[in-house]
């Protein structure tokens, strides 16, 4: 260890180098002064370290210093291990922990208790070079073996433990090994990334991430539901036309695209097969799905959530953040340089914002922004309102409509109407645009995405009411069926406007934008607009699995091709985007909007088709029950006599039947919440005051 | 699956593994793409460790990194010695920082190094001038540039001692929840 003296020496050195370091900065001598100084800082405030803690005292300014120093002293771990590193290829075993700082015995104490894998995520976290964390996991490994030694006896079980968490870490990076090699489009979405930045790809990532929700709807319903019904399916009679791929009716009717053609009986196969109950399966693998699509949704949406959530107390530094939040996945040269000049515009724009912040408006001008804000959401309110009315008067006519025309394409002017209104209402709003004036770029795009979404939502409110109010009780023979065919109508519908829009609108507004306005340029990809409709489509997705079972394989492909057509198009029509978009926060906002409004509300209308609608009496797995719900009481029934399956009955009658559980529950959930709460807020407490305290110790901090 | 590559012993792979963010067969690519860089200078056995750094000028002609504004700072700052000539531990080090699947405070701290142009532990105002010129490429006038430097230490300096300090920074960072998808490098 260094003497007294030679402390005292460093730390004059110290004072040298802190002065004036503005040279070239990988110059050696300068880095060998670091060394010595980083060496020294790592003594000093060692001890004054060990100080700290003897005396029990929490100064987290200290530790943090502490720390910080930790992570800086690279050198001279670095020299030591590199001596071990090359002792070590040559197979000569070093001794232990000798060389190592106070701080290094310190991580590795408290690395040795920990469980292997918070052991291998600590050391992969850990800012140092791929040698240290590569000693330091031998050291650790080397220590951990000496105590396993010691307490050999009382132990197997802990072996035996190891041995399974080891056994299971291995099965788990063999599986997301296998899981990467199958992920799909890497090196598309790496161009994409490269071409256009984070943001656009981020549109591409949620099509992804939605694609895998399809995939797996689908992979259920195809073994328990599907194939099943293969098995005892009745001979097609119907004749077959081109037109049923848009239409959905006739030779599809029989297939086991809708929820008509499924069975009610119990399928048996020769005299001692199992038997298999379709209706149980039916609704058990529909319920499953959802299910899973359910916590798969929650628990994404709790991660975006822990990750992007900003305390809205703390300002938004603007500028600051277009600084240092350069989007490195941007790799082709003209994209770089045409995200430099973007850049450069922003931080004028910026600029000159901050200098015109301070002029107020007067009182004249507040009262007319204000009245035109009133006036645009009242029209855009209206708009939305007339729309949803004009598709539920058509949809009753067109009920009328079809009795009186035989043409078969005439189901197809509903969904043709409903796909207009999507395509025209969303331009019709940004053109509101021109009327209002907001400060802040972000507020118009919020407001024009809520006014989306509010049309969106409310047409597929309306269309629900319709299915549920008067298609369900119409007395038709299989509405179910019937609903199922509209549902793929409207999906397929907007399939095709979707590609009509990509293949020929954008490439007219790309020959508009470049040869006859050249003022207008390419067009930017509006990110929004793309992510609302592909949550539109799975809105009716996620509605039509119970209608039509085969759905979610029909929007699987469609979006397969949807990808291609888009990524083709991006590349031809679209130039990268020049303005910032906060690609976290607003996936945050988008997954709570699949969440929300799309989910809850889908699950709300099923169990009003469960509990409340009486199925058709001749078609489908449940013909002739009063209601949806009772083939589960009977099954319970059933359950009840056989006395090995009487937990379950118990179960349903004293859980999930009974309203004391649900209160017990809610009332459970609701404490833990509200500790929860509390503990957030204590914490946001100690932030405020934790940061006043830094700005007060520092030095220019009081003035 | 099979382990019968020979590039690595078992024990270096599994060392590798945990200590990157990447599963063995990211760690075999990676490897042929660092040895595609430099074919007659990187042998295809790293069994005896041999010594081997790949020079700046290779690693800076990298498809990812050609055209970053900051591929020198990022090359210096994950290189043995600063100066841009990178071994294997090294390049396996930066693209496990710059993957996704990396912590914000690891990412935080490595960023911070990047943008600490004189390697001083502080962002200063120096510091900040070159960032921004970096990133505008002479799209700003100098009046411009230090008017922005200005902003910037004025907006995150949490202690206001006229430069970033790392707590400064990964403050700074914890309200920009965009920085985990942008400092991120796809390989």
């Amino acid at each position: 260890m260094l003497s007294d003296d030679h402390v005292n020496e460093i730390i004059i050195q110290v004072e040298n180098v802190s002065s004036g370091v503005q040279s070239h900065p990988s110059s050696n001598q300068i880095f060998q002064e670091k060394v010595l100084l980083d060496s020294s800082i790592n003594m000093v405030l060692s001890i004054s370290d060990i100080d700290v803690i003897d005396s029990q005292t929490v100064s987290k300014r200290n530790d943090q210093k502490g720390n910080q120093v930790l992570r800086f002293s690279t050198s001279l771990n670095e020299s030591m291990s590199q001596t071990l590193h090359s002792l070590e290829c040559m197979g000569i075993d070093t001794p232990g922990s000798s060389h190592e700082t106070v701080q290094g015995q310190k991580l590795i104490a408290s690395l040795i208790p920990m469980t292997s894998r918070d052991r291998i995520k600590a050391i992969r976290n850990q800012p140092r070079t791929m040698e240290e964390k590569r000693n330091l996991r031998k050291i650790v490994d080397k220590e951990k073996s000496k105590q396993t030694h010691r307490i050999l006896q009382l132990n197997c079980c802990i072996q035996c433990l190891n041995s399974i968490s080891r056994a299971y870490r291995r099965s788990k990076n063999s599986l997301s090994e296998i899981l990467n090699s199958i992920s799909l489009w890497q090196k598309t979405l790496k161009i994409i990334g490269g071409k256009f930045g984070t943001s656009v790809l981020s549109y591409f990532n949620f099509l992804r991430w939605l694609l895998k929700f399809n995939i797996f709807s689908f992979i259920l319903n195809f073994s328990f539901i599907i194939i099943p019904q293969f098995t005892v399916a009745k001979k097609n009679t119907l004749q077959f036309t081109g037109l049923e791929f848009f239409t959905g009716v006739g030779y599809f009717r029989d297939t086991v695209m809708y929820y008509g053609f499924y069975t009610n009986s119990t399928i048996q196969h020769g005299n001692s097969g199992a038997s298999y109950n379709m209706q149980l399966a039916y609704i058990f693998t529909i319920g499953a799905c959802l299910t899973t699509c359910f916590f798969s949704l929650l628990f994404s949406m709790a991660k975006y959530f822990r990750n992007n959530f900003i305390n809205p107390h703390i300002y938004s530094g603007g500028i600051t953040k277009l600084i240092f939040c350069w989007d490195f996945t941007v790799t082709h040269e003209k994209a770089v340089k045409l995200k430099q000049k973007n850049l450069s515009t922003e931080i004028r724009e910026n600029l000159s914002e901050l200098r015109q912040e301070n002029s107020k408006l007067t009182f004249n001008q507040l009262l007319t922004r204000f009245s035109a804000y009133m006036v645009a959401w009242v029209v855009s309110t209206g708009v939305a309102i007339a729309c949803c009315a004009a598709v539920y008067y058509l949809a009753e006519y067109n009920l009328e409509f079809l009795k009186t025309h035989s043409n078969p394409g005439a189901v197809l002017l509903l969904p043709f109407v409903v796909s207009c209104i999507n395509l025209a209402v969303p331009c019709i709003y940004s053109m509101f645009r021109l009327v209002e004036r907001y400060e802040m770029p972000r507020h118009e795009v919020y407001v024009l995405l809520i006014r989306n979404i509010f049309l969106k939502i409310s047409i597929i409110g309306i269309l629900c009411y319709y299915w549920l109010n008067t298609v369900a009780l119409s007395g038709e023979e299989c509405w179910e069926t019937l609903i199922g065919q509209d549902i793929y109508r409207l999906l397929l519908m907007d399939f095709v406007f979707s590609l009509v829009n990509s293949f020929l609108g954008e490439f007219l507004r790309r020959i508009i934008g470049m040869q006859l306005i050249t003022s207008l340029g390419l067009q930017e990809f509006d990110i929004a607009r793309n992510v609302l409709e592909l949550i539109y489509a799975q809105t009716l997705v996620w509605i039509g699995i119970f209608f039509c079972p085969l759905l979610p394989f029909i929007q699987m492909i469609m979006l397969f091709i949807m990808f291609y057509s888009k990524n083709i198009s991006l590349m031809m029509n679209f130039q990268p985007p020049s303005k910032a978009w906060r690609a976290s926060q607003m996936m945050t906002f988008f997954i709570f909007l699949l969440f929300f409004p799309s989910f809850t509300g889908v699950l709300c209308t099923l169990a009003i088709t469960i509990w409340r609608l009486k199925p058709s009496a001749d078609c489908g797995p449940f013909r002739g029950l009063p209601l949806f719900i009772h083939s589960i009481y009977s099954w319970i029934d059933t359950l009840s006599t056989r006395p090995g399956y009487l937990w379950v009955v118990w179960i349903y009658r004293n859980l999930i039947g009974s309203v004391h559980f649900f209160f017990i529950l809610t009332l459970i959930v609701l404490i833990i919440t509200y500790l929860y709460w509390q503990i957030t807020e204590g914490r946001k407490i100690m932030i405020r005051l934790l940061h006043e305290q830094i700005i007060n110790v520092s030095p220019l901090g009081s003035l | 699956m099979g382990n019968k590559q020979t590039v690595f012993t078992h024990e270096q792979l599994e060392a590798y593994q945990d200590c990157t963010f990447f599963t063995r067969k990211e760690i075999m690519r990676l490897f042929y793409r660092y040895q595609d860089l430099a074919p007659q200078l990187v042998p295809l056995d790293y069994t005896t460790c041999p010594d081997v750094k790949v020079p700046y000028e290779l690693i800076g002609s990298m498809p990812e990194l050609k055209d970053n504004p900051f591929r020198q700072r990022i090359a210096q700052v994950f290189s043995e010695d600063g100066d841009g000539h990178m071994t294997l531990d090294n390049f396996l080090d930066m693209f496990s920082v710059m993957s996704e699947m990396a912590p914000r405070d690891l990412k935080a701290y490595y960023a911070f190094k990047i943008y600490d142009f004189n390697n001083d532990d502080y962002i200063c105002a120096w510091d900040l001038e070159q960032t921004v010129t970096k990133l505008t490429r002479g799209g700003l006038s100098a009046e411009e540039v230090s008017l922005v430097c200005e902003k910037v230490l004025d907006e995150a300096d949490g202690d206001h001692d006229g430069r970033l300090s790392l707590e400064d920074f990964q403050n700074m960072i914890l309200r920009a929840p965009d920085f985990l998808s942008t400092f991120h490098i796809r390989i």
